[in-house]
């Protein structure tokens, strides 16, 4: 990939992203776009009912069609059969028994599209249909039909508590206490790119799969165990995603195209799920059940905390424990609360299932959290920005789970940056300024979302950047980019280092052949981690190059008389120019290419001895934050809420590209609108009521006002140039800075979500003690 | 095996419908080609009338206006005699899909298919229209109150198109009002929608008044009644208070995925409340 000509590639210039032409144009290939010679389609025949045992297949009908070449099942796996990052409790196809709607129950291989689907037509299931799990209360009861039979927690996935101070005991010692209860929706990622690609068995062994996918090197490991093969001969290539937000962290159609290929060796098979099988069978953000109370003294200040948390992960362990786990981390928001209990449940159902999803767990809690601060500080007569600022944690604080903030910690600059905005200044005004039938209001939320993947997994990146013979410097990505524009960073990091423009550089993909494993593309962690060890791998290759160049020159005085200059170094003194491909080619096949390897520092302190909780990721070291205010209208006929004016203002650290940051963090509040306002996946008996996008309503152009968007840029000392995650952080606010300000319009709080406009005219009509009109 | 057919003309047409009698008409594909995707493995024939140049265009007659079955979304809402006579049509039609659907679709589509939620309905319903239904040997006209059955059921018979709308030219109402509720801003099916006619005198009294409601019945919805209990009455809260009461005889919503019929039955009623402030607006 070349980028457009555009200078020398500097830190904080603001830069069209390298990748936008090659997209906007269709030059760049999503996984989607690869097809190759004599190719081959497969598809999978979904369960259709949601707990089920399997008493027979009518496989023959399916076998004996014309063009179809294999027609799979469990026992055509040699491998695990299972699949999942902490606990693989998926099967690739299943074997004892269905679990939900979505499960794959036979793989089918054809000529043409066709075939496939006439062949998916023609297998016949016979299910002994089982009761059903539909609702986290009903699981959780003694005695519950069980999801899995030999998990030993019953239909708990993970379950966690952790404890500050005298924990909720000390509420009683608070002058104020409010207490509710929320309840937040399954969210669909939606992506443009539905779950696909292409896999090959080649002759030498080595299976092939470009795929749709944001974690490369944890799949080849996956696809191995799942389907019995050597690692050494998976190969994954990884080409941008066309959007994934968490819901390709992990394996989606990668090890049924292992298994499709490993019984058609030779020819490229293709899949590519349709919209309804995307909704069907890929991951949800998890639907949330939050009972929190939240206690304060007459001062202000917040005195405990305690929360009741639910999320209902479906049939699988999707990185659903670790989802929880950064829920209980967030759960009382970045404020000082000295005690604090907070407590977890991850829930099999047999409901979709739950997965990652952008935020991580983190929005269904600071929906809760951030409407439990409005509340608190209504009750006491403050404002909610008073109220924030008088507990928003500053670095040297303890978080509400008992960790020192040791990094840095901007929520007061974010709020004191909100606090001038005329949007906030002027909002009486505005607010008074509305049309008759017209309510208006304004919110405030304040979020924080940690970095990384906590104490105990090593969250490493290892930069690998070559000269080539050509004299371009080429950097092989270790993590993917999914859309969030770290591959455009990437390049601008080596620019900046090795004072190159884009023509002189270059970024392959991630390809577990040529790049080495740098850990998924997710946690908000993809430019500090991997930007952090290219860091290191282009500084060492610079020096190298100018000692070596300093040869070339007689007299040269050594490396230092050299400067960088896009394809060339420079000799100071004299002026000389010296090509980089003349160096390129004194230097060594091996010195042509430079590796580095940074491992992210972790917390010290430990929060809970429960080791599973630090497995799954608690604690964080490193945070970042944001203020976000919404003035929205609510349309008093109707109950619809207008979002008018939105502004977020962020700490996501020293920024390398604002474009970039900006888009980030504009659609994380339009994906966090969407939640807000429309998305909610409906499931009814463990099927979905809202199969397709004319019924899973997501926000338009028309939906989303202009987004206001601004930084305070303190420098994280331990980030790539001072940065910090922006992937994430901008999810988190927007559902709960909505709900503030529908509060603040309608005088009256709404706690299940989306707020669709027939809650919002119920919400009124009830105020009012009526049940209908305005 | 399926055929999809392009005819240029009608006589080629009325060749096609007499050889492939199972096919099935459109012109934009906009909701028929959605709907197909439901049963890829046996795909019926298609006869897509777009190319045939009689059946687009907008055309005054005398006092009448002749809207072609293929006009599409976007050229309807373009063009001068829908943008000086039809107002509350292109209030309807502005509101109706997306950008790209308003290209593909046409009027004759939004008629045909029938749905209680088309947008282009309820303000032909208020514009009294008119259709002319054509076959091989025959034309005929008939109100589009009585051509729509039903969700998805239309009077319309084997070998028939529908050719065009018929508009009377000059609509004797002052206002014209369109709304609709979706669960967002565009591509959105309606929840409900309301096209109202008015005309108001100067002390603020209602003269002359059309309703038609989308969304809350098989069939765009009127009531006589409504009409009735408003016409000489003030423009007031009032008056729109007693009318609300009425509309419940001319509905009969459904509960979906969307919305209750609760929802749909209230808003139905408080969409009236917002003719006060039309008015005011319109002074």
């Amino acid at each position: 990939m070349k980028n457009a000509k555009n200078g020398i590639l500097e830190i904080g210039k603001a830069t069209p992203r390298a990748d936008a032409r090659g997209k906007v144009t269709g030059a760049e290939k999503y996984a989607a776009d690869y097809y190759g010679d004599q190719l081959l389609w497969a598809g999978v025949k979904r369960a259709g009912i949601p707990h089920a045992r399997i008493k027979g297949m009518e496989l023959e009908g399916a076998r004996n069609h014309p063009g179809v070449l294999a027609v799979l099942t469990c026992r055509d796996v040699r491998g695990s059969n299972r699949q999942g990052v902490i606990r693989q409790d998926q099967p690739v196809l299943v074997d004892d028994k269905v679990r939900h709607c979505g499960d794959a129950v036979a793989l089918v291989v054809a000529e043409d599209r066709p075939a496939l689907a006439k062949a998916l037509d023609l297998i016949a299931v016979e299910y002994e249909p089982l009761p059903g799990v539909f609702d986290m209360e009903t699981a959780l009861k003694p005695g519950a039909v069980l999801v899995h039979e030999d998990n030993a927690e019953g239909n708990v996935l993970l379950k966690g508590e952790l404890k500050t101070g005298r924990g909720e005991a000390a509420l009683t010692e608070c002058d104020v206490e409010v207490t509710a209860f929320f309840e937040v929706p399954r969210q669909e990622h939606a992506y443009l790119e539905t779950e696909g690609g292409v896999a090959l068995l080649r002759e030498d062994g080595t299976l092939e799969i470009v795929v749709s996918t944001q974690t490369p090197f944890r799949d080849r490991a996956e696809v191995a165990k799942a389907l019995g093969l050597d690692l050494e001969k998976i190969r994954i290539l990884a080409p941008y995603c066309g959007g994934a937000f968490g819901g390709k962290d992990g394996i989606t159609v990668q090890t049924l195209l292992g298994l499709a290929a490993l019984h058609c060796p030779g020819r490229p098979i293709k899949m590519q799920w349709r919209r309804e099988e995307s909704f069907l069978a890929g991951v949800k953000r998890h639907h949330g059940r939050l009972h929190y109370r939240l206690g304060a003294k007459a001062d202000g200040t917040l005195h405990a905390l305690d929360a009741e948390i639910y999320y209902d992960t479906g049939p699988y362990d999707h990185l659903g424990g670790a989802v929880l786990a950064l829920g209980l981390e967030h759960a009382g928001g970045p404020y000082r609360i000295p005690h604090t209990r907070l407590r977890g449940w991850s829930v099999y159902t047999n409901n979709p299932l739950g997965g990652a999803f952008r935020g991580f767990g983190v929005p269904q809690v600071a929906a809760a959290m951030e409407q439990m601060m409005d509340m608190a500080a209504a009750r006491l007569g403050v404002s909610p920005l008073e109220m924030r600022l008088k507990n928003a944690v500053r670095r040297g604080d303890k978080n509400p789970v008992g960790v020192t903030l040791t990094s840095s910690t901007g929520v007061h600059e974010c709020l004191a940056l909100l606090a001038g905005q005329e949007l906030w200044q002027e909002r009486e005004t505005w607010k008074a300024a509305a049309r008759s039938f017209r309510l208006r209001g304004v919110g405030l939320a304040c979020v924080m979302h940690g970095m990384g993947y906590g104490p105990l997994v090593p969250d490493c990146g290892n930069a690998k950047i070559e000269i080539t013979e050509q004299g371009v410097f080429r950097i092989f990505s270790g993590v993917v980019d999914m859309g969030q524009g770290n591959a455009a960073t990437y390049l601008q990091i080596a620019g900046s280092i090795l004072n190159q423009d884009g023509d002189h550089l270059e970024l392959v993909q991630p390809d577990t052949g040529k790049a080495l494993p740098s850990g998924s593309a997710s946690a908000s962690r993809t430019t500090y981690t991997f930007g952090n060890a290219l860091i290191g791998a282009a500084l060492a290759l610079k020096e190298r190059i100018v000692r070596r160049a300093a040869a070339l020159v007689e007299n040269s005085g050594g490396g230092e008389d050299f400067t960088m200059a896009p394809g060339a170094l420079v000799h100071r003194p004299t002026g000389q120019l010296i090509p980089l491909p003349q160096v390129a080619r004194i230097l060594d096949e091996a010195e042509r290419i430079s590796v580095f390897t940074f491992q992210a520092p972790v917390a010290a302190e430990r929060p809970t001895a429960d080791q599973n909780l630090q497995l799954h990721g608690i604690p964080h070291r490193i945070f970042s934050y944001g203020a976000h205010l919404a003035c929205v209208e609510i349309d008093e006929l109707t109950g619809k809420v207008e979002v008018k004016h939105y502004c977020a203002v962020s700490d996501c650290g020293s920024i390398i590209n604002p474009q970039i940051v900006e888009q980030q963090i504009q659609g994380g509040i339009a994906q966090g609108l969407g939640y807000a306002l429309s998305e909610d996946f409906i499931v009814e008996n463990g099927r979905m009521a809202t199969p397709d996008l004319s019924a899973y309503i997501i926000p338009t152009a028309m939906d989303i006002p202009d987004l206001g968007t601004f930084a305070v840029e303190l420098p994280e000392e331990t980030g790539p140039f001072g940065l910090k995650g922006a992937g994430e952080i901008s999810m988190d606010g927007p559902l709960p800075a909505l709900a503030n300000a529908v509060a603040d319009a309608c005088g009256v709080r709404l706690f299940r979500y989306p707020l669709t406009a027939e809650r919002v005219l119920q919400a009124l009509a009830e105020k009012r003690g009526e049940g209908t009109g305005p | 095996m399926s055929h999809v057919f392009l005819p240029p003309d009608l006589d080629r047409l009325w060749n096609i419908l007499e050889e492939n009698p199972g096919a099935l008409l459109y012109a934009g594909g906009t909701d028929l080609l959605v709907r197909l995707r439901q049963n890829p493995l046996k795909p019926p024939s298609l006869v897509c009338l777009e190319r045939i140049e009689e059946l687009h265009g907008v055309r005054e007659r005398g006092e009448e206006v002749f809207i072609g079955a293929c006009a599409t979304h976007t050229g309807l809402l373009a063009d001068a005699i829908i943008r000086d006579n039809f107002p509350v049509l292109v209030k309807g039609l502005a509101c109706l899909g997306s950008p790209p659907i308003r290209n593909m679709g046409t009027i004759g589509g939004n008629i045909c298919t029938a749905s209680p939620a088309g947008d282009a309905l309820p303000p032909l319903y208020t514009l009294d229209a008119g259709l002319e239904i054509r076959s091989r040997n025959s034309s005929r006209r008939m109100a589009l109150t009585d051509f729509i059955l039903g969700p998805g059921k239309t009077s319309l018979q084997q070998g028939e198109i529908l050719a065009g709308v018929w508009l009377n030219r000059h609509p004797p109402f002052a206002i014209h009002h369109f709304e609709k509720v979706g669960q967002r801003n565009a591509l959105a099916i309606s929840l409900v929608s309301l096209a109202a006619l008015l005309t108001v005198s100067a002390p603020g009294i209602i003269e002359r008044v059309r309703l038609a409601w989308g969304s809350v019945a098989p069939t765009v919805a009127t009531s006589a009644a409504v009409e009735a209990m408003l016409t000489g009455r003030p423009l007031s809260r009032e008056t729109m208070d007693s009318a609300i009461p009425l509309i419940g005889d001319a509905i009969s919503p459904i509960s979906d995925t969307r919305a209750t019929a609760r929802y749909r039955r209230t808003v139905a009623g408080n969409l009236l409340l917002r003719l006060i402030e039309v008015d005011r607006r319109c002074k």
